[in-house]
């Protein structure tokens, strides 16, 4: 009876955590893929089984492809800014370049953004990119840059970007307090040694900072192609993937194929193939968290 | 992170490099804070004004506008965020204490294996599982409660605040609990009264990423509730803003009203804030 | 499935979470789900049914309301999971019809033929909510389109109520010269472009062949393929390129476009009668306004006379337990002094004959429902009248035709492939 009540009792600590992770994310991830294969909508409840017809169709479509291609830009330029950028921000903040009071409040006002609700976020730059009215509009207007006005939201050529912009507004912050903690962690004398040795600051960077916080960058880098890859929530509450598809992104295209035009099966295999990115992508992440 | 700055680094002088810094980092600042600053000096101001000079100030300041967003019906979406909210974090906290816990601290086997299944949830997009945890919640019966936010919440956030608790109790040494069971404690009391007080500060940690991911989620919340009633804050801005495109000061007067519950709490708790949401990095 | 819910429920049990209210009564719940949550709205569908429920203490109406762009996701929603409201909102037309394709929509043509019920709505307002010569809907409001404008502004600037396509651009341009915005368009979410051209097409497209492409009945070699259809695009593309509508429509919603004329900016907009109700109050309505239906096309080979516009309606799921109880709140509903009241509150229309009147309209209500009674027809909603599909398509090929990225013929040829293709699926199940 001991015996027995010694085996379980772990699993009595474990049980709940692993019957939520069953039903509600490890079960319907499954679940979608079976989703996929069949053709099917909300309004008509019969399902037809069309094997991979529906991956057929996903790769046929042209929007698909493109909102591939702007998910690639969204996490190329997040891995630039919000990567590299970041990472630069951080040193010198943590270059003891400016006073500690400074840099405490540099910090505090770069992380600012990233505690907002995306949809405040998503309202607010909304209104701030509102031709003619809008804060950017009246800026070139006043500073007499008139012809660089665009209809920033609403134009093919801009819109992706403008949204993408709004996302390196609300995270670079983030990161930086990130990489500032991973700087932290350096030993302090390694610079004072190559201090010693008449070192320049950017030397000092070049050689103790960015070794220092390789596997840090890595990880991080990861982490925002990730969310770069599974994006919705900023796209859909600024511009829903308009104009004419040009910020389509990968979870905005499944949220309207399954909720405006009805196939939810298609909308389906769309959540597959994020699913199968994000799982490389996690891998990766998975394989170096466990390195370290 | 403070460190003591020894008197023989510290620099005197200022070159040109470091007032050009110095200039990129305060336009970094403005870039941060000046589209906060516009949105509470606009939400002041009559809508003919914003549609006159935007960098102005408001001739005369123009509370009503807030009064009439909180009519408007934030108030519930408040309430239901907040609920949310803090059920979500109370059951993250406690069940992925009590499952780093068993890993830590009790003897079974496959420890390996239920490890990388629960941290395996985190490379798992919620967008995935989309429309089956639709099914799913409609099959329980509650969709369109506060359970079909907070359960799914719980479960996607556990992974990750489990491999933040374990990797805090592993350092913890093993002596307490044999000590504990050497008193003749069972594992329920050495949980609840040696394990969970120890533990407080990554507690802290796991409880407020727990409580932005909750606070600031969009996908879930679009699609498993409908009511008004039962909207949070999120999703219920977007109904806002829907209802109150036209009057422009107003809307802003909400999106300052709907921000400043997490703006307060990120203020008194600033460093806990950074400190615990550096301690994983997670968006 | 079943132990994933055992075990969950297991689960929520041991946390202590009950799920359900379990309050056992022997009154019988009807949920209604409609798409009218402004407060004006609500004053009038709280009043209905509280006067319902005394009437009638054996039945309880659970009522829901969600905003008009968020209904579309929501019903589908409720469709998917079967948990499909007894009594539901719909547009007419496809939207309508989609329901009662799928099997979700309740048949309720004998309850009205073979009752004095038949006699509440002039046959018109029942005839979009037939599927297969079968109805599937209740009318409650007819809803048209007309072109607004601010009276002292065309005063102003010497300019008349335009009679043709050509006026209008005429219209659009000396208004333009004098530094006014001709029309407030915000086509950010792109159904507002589609009202626009859901009438140039019921004007350039000849009638039948338009509906037979609607219903996706005509053969595979013509669907879409009337000039009339790229003629229609090319007149919304020349009222953007010579200057009618305001600076970046895509980027703008429809009630930001809708806030400016009311405050008096730009002189006109495309705008719905339901919407007359918000005018109330607004600086537009102390300066003066009026409406006309949008200029006709001297040589449009559709019907001239047609005006875009439909009833909204209520259908009843299939699967509802409680029709009988169900229809009582229907035929309440409908009922004149029901209707009237509904008026009087909402200062919308009323498909029930005779609710509208001098007495509790107001007169540019009744002066809509008089363009209405002289129109040769009606347009639905092109968004609830073509298959869902096609319209997403024909909708973001506006955005692209504002934005001069793709031709008027691209946008066809595009539509004419996904119909293609919806007809296909469609025939094959």
């Amino acid at each position: 009876m001991k015996l027995t009540y010694q085996r379980l009792l772990p699993y009595l600590f474990l049980s709940p955590s692993l019957l939520l992770l069953a039903v509600f994310v490890y079960g319907p991830a499954l679940e979608n893929i079976v989703y996929s294969l069949f053709s099917w909508s909300s309004m008509n409840p019969d399902w037809r089984y069309v094997g991979f017809g529906n991956y057929r169709h996903l790769f046929s479509n042209h929007i698909f492809w493109a909102s591939l291609v702007n998910n690639t830009l969204y996490a190329v330029i997040s891995v630039a800014v919000q990567v590299f950028v970041a990472l630069g921000i951080a040193a010198v903040l943590d270059a003891r370049v400016f006073k500690r009071r400074l840099v405490y409040l540099f910090r505090t006002t770069f992380f600012l953004p990233s505690i907002l609700p995306v949809t405040v976020v998503g309202l607010l730059w909304q209104l701030i990119y509102q031709p003619t009215l809008g804060l950017i509009d009246q800026l070139l207007f006043a500073t007499g840059l008139d012809s660089l006005s665009r209809v920033w939201l609403g134009e093919e050529q801009t819109a992706m970007l403008a949204v993408i912009m709004v996302s390196q507004w609300q995270w670079t912050g983030y990161m930086v307090a990130l990489f500032m903690v991973s700087i932290a962690a350096i030993p302090r004398d390694l610079y004072e040694a190559l201090e010693m040795e008449g070192a320049s600051r950017l030397q000092q960077f070049r050689y103790i900072t960015i070794p220092g916080v390789r596997e840090a960058t890595l990880i991080l880098t990861v982490i925002t192609i990730f969310g770069a890859f599974k994006v919705f929530d900023i796209v859909w509450v600024m511009t829903a993937g308009g104009p004419n598809h040009a910020s389509e992104v990968l979870g905005t295209h499944m949220y309207r194929s399954a909720f405006r035009d009805d196939v939810v099966g298609y909308a389906s295999s769309v959540a597959t193939v994020i699913f199968f990115i994000t799982i490389c992508v996690g891998m990766v992440q998975l394989k170096m968290q466990r390195d370290r | 992170m403070a460190r003591d700055v020894p008197s023989a680094v510290s620099r005197g002088g200022h070159g040109p490099a470091y007032f050009a810094l110095l200039f990129i980092f305060w336009l970094l600042t403005g870039v941060s804070i000046y589209p906060l600053m516009w949105l509470v000096i606009s939400s002041f101001k009559t809508s003919a004004e914003m549609f006159g000079n935007a960098w102005a100030f408001p001739e005369s300041w123009q509370w009503g506008n807030y009064l009439k967003a909180w009519n408007a019906g934030i108030s519930r979406y408040i309430v239901s965020s907040v609920i949310v909210t803090v059920a979500s974090v109370i059951l993250v906290v406690v069940l992925s204490a009590a499952a780093s816990f068993a890993l830590v601290v009790l003897k079974f086997r496959g420890k390996a294996i239920i490890y990388t299944a629960i941290i395996g949830g985190l490379v798992l997009p919620p967008e995935v599982s989309l429309f089956p945890l639709f099914k799913t919640l409609n099959f329980l019966g509650i969709y369109n409660t506060y359970f079909a936010l907070i359960l799914p919440y719980v479960a996607f956030g556990i992974p990750f605040s489990t491999f933040l608790i374990r990797a805090y109790m592993v350092k913890i040494p093993g002596e307490l609990a044999e000590a504990a069971v050497m008193d003749g404690a069972g594992p329920f009391w050495t949980f609840w009264h040696v394990y969970i007080p120890l533990c407080r500060p990554i507690l802290a940690s796991a409880a407020l990423i727990q409580a932005m991911r909750s606070w600031n989620e969009f996908i879930f919340a679009l699609t498993f509730v409908e009511s008004e009633s039962v909207k949070t804050i999120t999703i219920g801005m977007m109904s806002f803003a829907n209802a109150l495109r036209s009057d422009w000061a107003v809307l802003m007067a909400g999106l300052v009203i709907s921000v400043i519950p997490i703006m307060v709490t990120f203020l008194v708790l600033q460093r806990q804030f950074i400190g615990g949401l550096t301690q994983g990095a997670v968006k | 499935m079943m132990t994933q819910r055992l075990t969950t429920l297991a689960l929520a049990a041991a946390l202590g979470l009950a799920t359900g209210t379990g309050v056992a009564d022997a009154k019988t719940t009807v949920s209604f789900l409609h798409k009218w949550p402004e407060p004006e709205n609500m004053v009038y569908f709280n009043a209905a049914v509280k006067a319902f429920e005394e009437a009638n203490p054996d039945i309880d109406i659970k009522m829901e309301a969600v905003a008009d762009e968020p209904y579309k996701d929501k019903i589908r929603v409720l469709m998917a999971s079967g948990q499909v409201p007894d009594i539901y909102f719909s547009w007419s037309g496809e939207f309508g019809k989609k329901f009662a394709r799928g099997g979700r929509a309740y048949d309720i043509t004998d309850h009205v033929y073979n009752s004095d019920w038949k006699n509440t709505f002039p046959e018109a307002a029942l005839q979009p909510f037939k599927f297969e010569g079968r109805l599937y809907g209740i009318p409650i409001n007819v809803d048209a389109k007309f072109m607004l404008y601010n009276t002292e502004t065309f005063k102003k600037h010497g300019v008349e109520v335009p009679k043709t396509f050509d006026d209008l651009l005429a219209v659009c341009a000396k208004l333009k010269d004098a530094g006014v915005v001709p029309i407030n368009f915000g086509n950010q979410f792109p159904w507002a472009a589609s009202h626009y051209i859901g009438e140039m097409l019921a004007k350039l497209v000849p009638n039948d062949v338009r509906v037979g492409d609607y219903a996706l009945t005509r053969a595979d070699n013509e669907l879409y393929t009337d000039p009339g259809y790229v003629e229609a695009l090319k007149a919304f593309q020349q009222l953007n390129d010579e200057g009618c509508f305001n600076r970046g429509s895509n980027a703008l919603t429809h009630p930001i476009a809708r806030g400016s004329f009311l405050a008096g900016r730009g002189a006109m907009i495309y705008m719905q009668m339901v919407e007359f109700g918000r005018i109330g109050g607004s600086p537009i309505d102390k300066s003066g306004w009026n409406f006309f239906t949008l200029p006709t096309f001297a040589d449009g080979r559709g019907d001239p006379g047609i005006i875009t516009g439909a009833p909204d309606g209520f259908m009843v799921s299939a699967e509802t337990k409680h029709i009988d109880e169900v229809i009582r709140f229907l035929k309440f509903l409908t009922t004149p002094e029901q209707a009237r009241e509904y008026v009087n509150i909402t200062g919308m229309t009323s498909s029930v004959k005779g609710a509208v009147t001098a007495e509790n309209a107001d007169e540019r209500v009744l002066q809509g429902l008089k363009f209405l009674d002289a129109a040769s027809g009606l347009a639905l909603w092109l968004d609830t009248d073509m298959d869902a599909r096609s319209t997403e398509v024909l909708l973001a090929g506006s955005q692209a035709i504002l934005n001069g990225t793709e031709t008027p013929e691209q946008v066809m040829e595009k539509v004419r492939k996904t119909a293609l293709a919806v007809k296909k699926e469609r025939e094959k199940n």
